[in-house]
């Protein structure tokens, strides 16, 4: 900016965007941590003390316990089964003309800013037991009558990666551009096949796009709640979903507070724990 | 990349099967749309447009589509001028602790979701203004409000500074500098903030299934209640007709202003 004081004119722009997540997002989560210390419902006392009690609870009760652990497997098999079907998808667009590139690119697109509701949905009619997927199975042989898949774990999985798809292509697809051709090609005029220039060039140098898409993915699978609400039954339930219930059904707002703290905490430290790794890896090989 | 007839064949037939991954769910739901049995049948042994006509049906379903476009819209415009005053800041003034605020603003997107809902409830709450209107702005704006940040600064990043140092030396006030040549650099990332910003609000259910109560209902909230109590094919051509419209959307905004290159992250 050309006023007078740069500095001055960035605060002020900077200001209301700032001041507005302090009062409704900082605070709020400063009030929400507050309250998972307290051991009951409207334990409004101060001098009870803020204490560890729920934390305990989530790691002891066997529902949430085994809802966090269930969170986890559901998230990092979304992520692995995404980044295999994002990759060749990503690879494809450098195989194809300018046209079908855009047009590949706007349904990406298209997905990601359709509501979610709206695909998980989808996914209801594409697995139902009157639905295309069994219509094929019947067809082909493969089942004799028609299969329950949806209100499974299956179902949820292959909602998430639907969903996290257009998150895993875009990164991924950003860092093969980055990639200057003639890297590529010196690998294949010095004698390697096309798969070993993958393995060898290409897919190490779009590590970034990698690393960005699956953190990316993992962490939405792990806040997912409305997927798994509508393609999981209560036996399959993620996190977020019994935390919720302890705002909606139970009242019991410390201890769900507790469990969207704890999830948070096992995100960071899990996509923390990765970080390390894909640095430690990448030195290695540099 | 790596060139070989039978490579291009392998990954073309895997990219296929993917996309093809992608797209199926929408082309399902639109044939199932059409058909004419109470229950979801595929394919359809007849015709018809009855759920279509359905629609209306749907609980609530005008007062909460009202309720979302206006939520939509209010929250997309607040969040398009706070995040893209924000984004000007980071990107084109001296401050210090850049990377520290620029975390901040994109945090919300990172946090798990009903974080953000669990959160402002209880803090509602605590205000006594629980489940208004404004709560339910309020609670998606923190949502939305990283994607304008980020797509004008993408905007900011990829344009050229010296355009305005140029027009400034050539005489022009900082407004003019501003109105002629910063503004035009950040309209890509105006539009594509302002529409992903709104489809995003106007698409919630996580954060809104805490702010609502009574009257207040959104268009996500009774979609879900139909979907969770009835099994006829409503939604299907509800579905339909919404991903018509985003297409439609996202079609306009990439012909004018070429919001798909600005997604790509770089």
């Amino acid at each position: 900016m050309q006023g007078a004081s740069p500095r001055l004119t960035g605060f002020l722009l900077l200001a209301p965007a700032l001041v507005f997540l302090i009062a409704f997002y900082l605070v709020p989560l400063g009030t929400m941590v507050e309250e998972s210390l307290r051991s009951a419902p409207n334990d409004m006392d101060p001098r009870a003390g803020l204490h560890l009690f729920q934390y305990d609870r989530v790691w002891n009760s066997g529902r949430s316990w085994r809802a966090l652990e269930r969170t986890v497997r559901i998230s990092a098999i979304s992520t692995l089964l995404t980044l295999l079907v994002a990759y060749p998808i990503a690879l494809f667009l450098f195989q194809v003309r300018a046209f079908w590139r855009t047009a590949i690119l706007i349904t990406i697109f298209v997905s990601l800013a359709s509501s979610l509701i709206v695909r998980n949905y989808g996914w209801l009619v594409t697995l139902a037991d009157a639905g295309p997927v069994n219509q094929l199975l019947l067809a082909l042989g493969i089942a004799d009558e028609p299969l329950r898949m949806v209100y499974s774990e299956g179902a949820t999985i292959v909602a998430l990666v639907h969903y996290a798809l257009p998150f895993m292509i875009l990164p991924i697809y950003g860092a093969l551009t980055r990639i200057p051709p003639s890297f590529v090609e010196a690998a294949q005029s010095l004698g390697a096949g096309p798969w070993r220039a993958l393995f060898g060039t290409v897919l190490p140098l779009s590590m970034p796009g990698i690393f960005g898409g699956t953190t990316l993915t993992f962490a939405i699978c792990m806040s997912a709640f409305v997927t798994p609400l509508m393609l999981g039954s209560p036996a399959t339930a993620m996190i977020s979903q019994v935390a919720a219930e302890q705002f909606l059904v139970q009242l019991n707002f410390p201890f769900g507070s507790a469990m969207i703290v704890a999830l948070t905490l096992v995100t960071f430290a899990i996509l923390l724990a990765y970080t390390l790794l894909i640095r430690a890896v990448f030195r290695h090989h540099a | 990349m790596p060139d070989a007839k039978g490579f291009r064949i392998v990954v073309a037939t895997l990219a296929l099967l993917g996309l093809a991954f992608l797209v199926f769910p929408v082309i399902f739901t639109g044939v199932v749309a059409f058909g004419g049995s109470i229950f979801i049948e595929f394919p359809p042994q007849s015709l018809s447009l009855r759920w279509f006509e359905n629609i209306g049906r749907i609980n609530r379903i005008w007062d909460a589509t009202i309720t979302s476009l206006y939520i939509g819209l209010i929250t997309a415009a607040l969040a398009t001028a706070m995040g893209a005053a924000a984004a000007l800041a980071l990107v084109r003034s001296p401050l210090p602790g850049k990377a520290m605020l620029t975390s901040l603003l994109l945090s919300p997107i990172a946090l798990p979701i009903v974080a953000i809902g669990i959160a402002l409830i209880q803090f509602f709450i605590l205000l006594g203004m629980a489940f208004t209107w404004w709560s339910l702005v309020i609670g998606h704006l923190v949502l939305v409000i990283a994607y304008p940040v980020r797509t004008v600064a993408a905007a900011l990043t990829l344009s050229n500074p010296s355009l305005e140092e140029a027009g400034a030396s050539l005489g022009a006030s900082p407004w003019q500098v501003f109105r002629t040549v910063t503004l035009p650099q950040m309209a890509p990332g105006l539009v594509s903030g302002f529409l992903f910003a709104f489809l995003i609000s106007f698409d919630n259910y996580p954060i809104s299934v805490f702010l609502v109560r009574g009257e207040l209902t959104t268009l996500p909230i009774e979609l879900f209640n139909y979907i969770s109590q009835n099994l006829d094919p409503t939604p299907a051509a509800f579905s339909s007709a919404y991903v018509a419209v985003v297409a439609a959307l996202i079609l306009l905004a990439e012909r004018r202003w070429r919001i798909i290159s600005l997604s790509i992250p770089r």
